[in-house]
C-alpha cells in the first residue's frame, strides 16, 4: 500500500515517541542506579543532569571500581548482594535444564506417536499452566517444610522447572511438529530405534528450538517471585526477592536497588534479544509461529 | 549383540535392522514421557490434593498443629466480606488492564506495522519490559509515583492532572489505577509483539479487494484486519488473562494491599492469610477458589473461542 510522504513522516514521529515513551521508565530507573541519593530526592525529579556515579554498584557488589577489587562493605553489609546474583543464577540455570531435558522427551512423543488421550494429555499440561502460583505455593510450602527442601536450591530449581514444564512442552512440541515426519517414518524403515531417530537426527534439526525454549525457561526462572519468596527464608534469596526487601523502616535504599535491578535487567536483556526470531511463538507457547 | 548400544551396528546394516512388527521400548510413548508425568503429579496434583486437605483443616495455635474443622473455611469464604472485596479488585483489575492492553496493543502494532527505517530497533525495545522481573517493575513505578519526588507525580501536577497534596499509591479511589498502569506498561509491548506478527502474516489480497472497492481504513479495520486476527487475539487474551487474574508481584510490592483494601487481590489475600496470619487452611481455601475460577473460565473461553494447541 502506498501512503503519501506527510503520513509516512507522522506514523514515524508517533512510533518513536511511542517506545520511547515505553522505554523511559528502563532509562530513568537506570539514571537512578548512578545517582546519590540527595540527587534521586531531588524535586524536580533530575533526568539528565546529575553527575553520574558508581557508589550504588560498589555499595551493592561489594567492590571498588577505583582501586580494583576490594571490599567495601566488609562484605556483609545490608546491601551485599554479590551472593543473591549467585543464587538466581544457580536456580535459572539448573530449572531451565531439567525443564527442557523433560519436555524435549516429552514433546517428542507429543508430536510424533500417537495414543489414546493424547489430546486429553496436552490440555492436562496447558492447565498446570492456568494454576495461580499461589495455589501452588501454599501447599508446596507445607510440602518442602517436611522434605526439608524449603530455602534449598533443589526446591527452588524443582518448582521453577515445573512452572516452565506447561510451556516447554507446549513450545518445543510445536518446533518438533515442523520437522517432516516423513523423515523420521523413513529411519524407522531402515530399523532405526526411536530413541537413535531422536538424538540423531530430530534433536538437531530442533536445535534453535531448543535453545529460545531454554532462554525463556532462563528468563521466567529469572524474574520469578512468588515462589522465590514463599519457598526461600534467609540461607537463598532471589534477586526480585531480595529487592522487595531494600524497603526498610528508615526509608528505601533506592540507589541501591536500582543498581541491583538494573544488574539483573542485563542478562535478560542481552537473552531476549538473542530469540527474537521465535519470541511470539514463545511468547504464545507455540500456538502463533511468526 | 545384546548390551551393545544399536549405534555400534551403523556400518553393519544386518545388525542395525530389526523386525518391522517388532516394538521397541523407544517406540512406545510412555517412557518419553514419564519423567514429565512424575513432575507434574509430584508438584500439581499431589499438591492440589493436600491444598483440599488443607482447606479442610486449620493450624490451631495453642495445640501447634492442624485440627480438622469440616467445611468451616468453606462457610467461611462464602460469607466473608473481604474475599469478595478482593474478587471485585481482582476483576477490576482484570478487566480494565486487559481492555487497556489490548487495545493499546493493537493501536501500536498497526502503527509498526510497516516497513520503515529503524522500525525493527523499535519492536527490540518493545521486546526489553517484558523481561523485567514483575517484583521490579512494581519499584520502578512505586519510585516514578512517589508524592514527593516520582517523576510521574511530578509531571502529573504539572499539567494540573494530579493535586500537589495527592499521593498516588495511598489514594483509595487512585491507587489501583497505579498499580495497573505499571502492568500496561510491561506487558502491552507483550500485545504489540503478537499482534504484529499477525499482522505481518496476514495475506494481501483482501486489501487491495477492499482498496478498489473504496473502503475507508475503519472500515478495513474492522470487516477485514479485526476477523482476520480472531484467533491471534484470542491466544493472546487467554495468555494474558490467566496471568492477570493471578496478580500478585505488584500489589505485593507496590501498596500491599492498601491503602485499607483498595488494591488486594485474591492471590494477595490467600497469600497473607496463610503467611501473615497463620491462617493455613483458610488461605488454601481462597487459593482453591481462585484455582476454581481461573480453571472454569480459560477452558470455557478455549472453547468457545475454539484455541488450539
Amino acid at each position: 500500500m502506498h501512503s503519501s510522504p506527510a503520513a509516512r513522516a507522522l506514523r514515524w514521529v508517533l512510533a518513536w515517541a511511542v517506545v520511547a515513551l515505553f522505554a523511559f521508565p528502563i532509562y530513568y530507573w537506570i539514571t537512578v542506579a548512578f545517582k546519590v541519593p540527595r540527587e534521586i530526592f531531588d524535586n524536580p525529579p533530575r533526568v539528565f543532569d546529575f553527575s553520574p556515579t558508581v557508589e550504588n554498584f560498589e555499595k551493592v557488589f561489594g567492590f571498588s571500581f577505583g582501586g580494583g577489587l576490594q571490599t567495601v562493605t566488609g562484605g556483609g553489609g545490608n546491601f551485599y548482594m554479590t551472593p543473591r546474583l549467585w543464587d538466581s543464577i544457580v536456580i535459572a540455570v539448573f530449572s531451565t535444564l531439567l525443564a527442557v531435558v523433560v519436555s524435549t522427551l516429552a514433546s517428542y512423543a507429543l508430536s510424533r506417536m500417537t495414543f489414546r488421550g493424547r489430546h486429553h494429555f496436552v490440555a492436562w499440561v496447558l492447565s498446570t499452566r492456568m494454576m495461580p502460583p499461589v495455589a501452588v505455593a501454599i501447599p508446596m510450602f507445607f510440602i518442602f517444610k517436611d522434605l526439608s527442601l524449603l530455602d534449598t536450591y533443589t526446591g527452588m530449581i524443582l518448582v521453577h522447572a515445573l512452572m516452565n514444564l506447561p510451556l516447554a512442552v507446549l513450545l518445543l512440541k510445536s518446533f518438533f511438529d515442523d520437522i517432516p515426519a516423513e523423515i523420521d517414518e523413513s529411519a524407522v524403515v531402515d530399523g532405526a530405534s526411536r530413541f537413535l531417530i531422536f538424538r540423531r537426527i530430530v534433536l538437531p534439526m530442533a536445535k534453535g528450538g531448543i535453545a529460545a525454549t531454554a532462554v525463556l525457561c532462563f528468563i521466567f526462572s529469572w524474574t520469578e517471585f512468588l515462589f522465590a519468596l514463599t519457598l526461600t527464608q534467609t540461607s537463598i534469596k532471589t534477586v526480585p526477592v531480595v529487592s522487595s526487601t531494600f524497603v526498610t523502616s528508615t526509608g528505601t535504599a533506592w540507589g541501591n536497588m536500582a543498581a541491583l535491578g538494573a544488574a539483573a535487567m542485563i542478562p535478560a536483556f542481552v537473552f531476549i534479544l538473542l530469540v527474537q526470531k521465535h519470541l511470539v511463538r514463545g511468547l504464545t507457547m507455540g500456538s502463533l509461529k511468526q | 549383540m545384546s548390551g551393545a548400544p544399536a549405534v555400534a551396528g551403523r556400518q553393519d546394516e544386518g545388525a542395525f535392522a530389526r523386525p518391522a512388527r517388532g516394538r521397541a521400548v523407544s517406540d512406545h510413548p510412555l517412557p518419553w514421557l514419564l519423567p514429565l508425568v512424575l513432575i507434574l503429579l509430584a508438584f500439581t496434583v499431589y499438591p492440589l490434593f493436600y491444598n483440599i486437605y488443607l482447606s479442610f483443616h486449620e493450624y490451631a495455635p495453642f495445640k501447634r498443629a492442624l485440627v480438622w474443622v469440616g467445611t468451616e473455611n468453606w462457610t467461611r469464604l462464602f460469607a466473608d466480606g473481604r474475599l469478595w472485596d478482593s474478587l471485585g479488585v481482582t476483576l477490576v483489575y482484570f478487566v480494565v488492564a486487559l481492555a487497556i492492553e489490548v487495545a493499546l496493543g493493537m493501536a501500536i502494532a498497526l502503527l509498526l506495522d510497516a516497513d520503515e527505517p529503524g522500525f525493527g530497533f523499535l519492536r527490540g525495545v518493545l521486546t526489553l519490559t517484558l523481561v523485567i522481573p514483575p517484583a521490579i517493575t512494581g519499584m520502578m513505578f512505586l519510585l516514578m509515583e512517589d508524592p514527593q519526588f516520582g517523576i510521574l507525580s511530578y509531571v502529573l501536577k504539572l499539567f494540573g492532572l494530579l493535586d500537589s497534596t495527592t499521593p498516588i499509591l495511598a489514594t483509595p479511589s487512585l491507587a489501583l489505577a497505579g498499580v495497573v498502569l505499571a502492568d500496561v506498561w510491561q506487558w502491552t509491548p507483550f500485545m504489540v509483539l503478537i499482534f504484529l506478527a499477525g499482522l505481518r502474516a496476514l495475506p494481501v489480497e483482501p486489501y487491495e479487494a477492499a482498496m478498489i472497492d473504496g473502503a475507508s481504513p475503519l472500515q478495513t479495520f474492522t470487516r477485514l484486519t479485526l476477523p482476520m486476527m480472531g484467533k491471534v487475539i484470542a491466544v493472546a487474551v487467554l495468555i494474558r488473562g490467566i496471568d492477570l487474574f493471578r496478580v500478585f508481584d505488584y500489589v505485593y510490592v507496590m501498596t500491599s494491599g492498601g491503602p485499607g483494601t483498595a488494591t488486594y487481590s485474591l492471590s494477595l489475600y490467600a497469600w497473607q492469610q496463610t503467611f501473615s496470619f497463620v491462617k493455613w487452611g483458610y488461605g488454601a481455601t481462597i487459593s482453591l477458589f481462585s484455582l476454581v475460577i481461573v480453571l472454569v473460565v480459560a477452558n470455557l473461553f478455549i472453547y468457545l473461542a475454539k484455541v488450539r494447541w
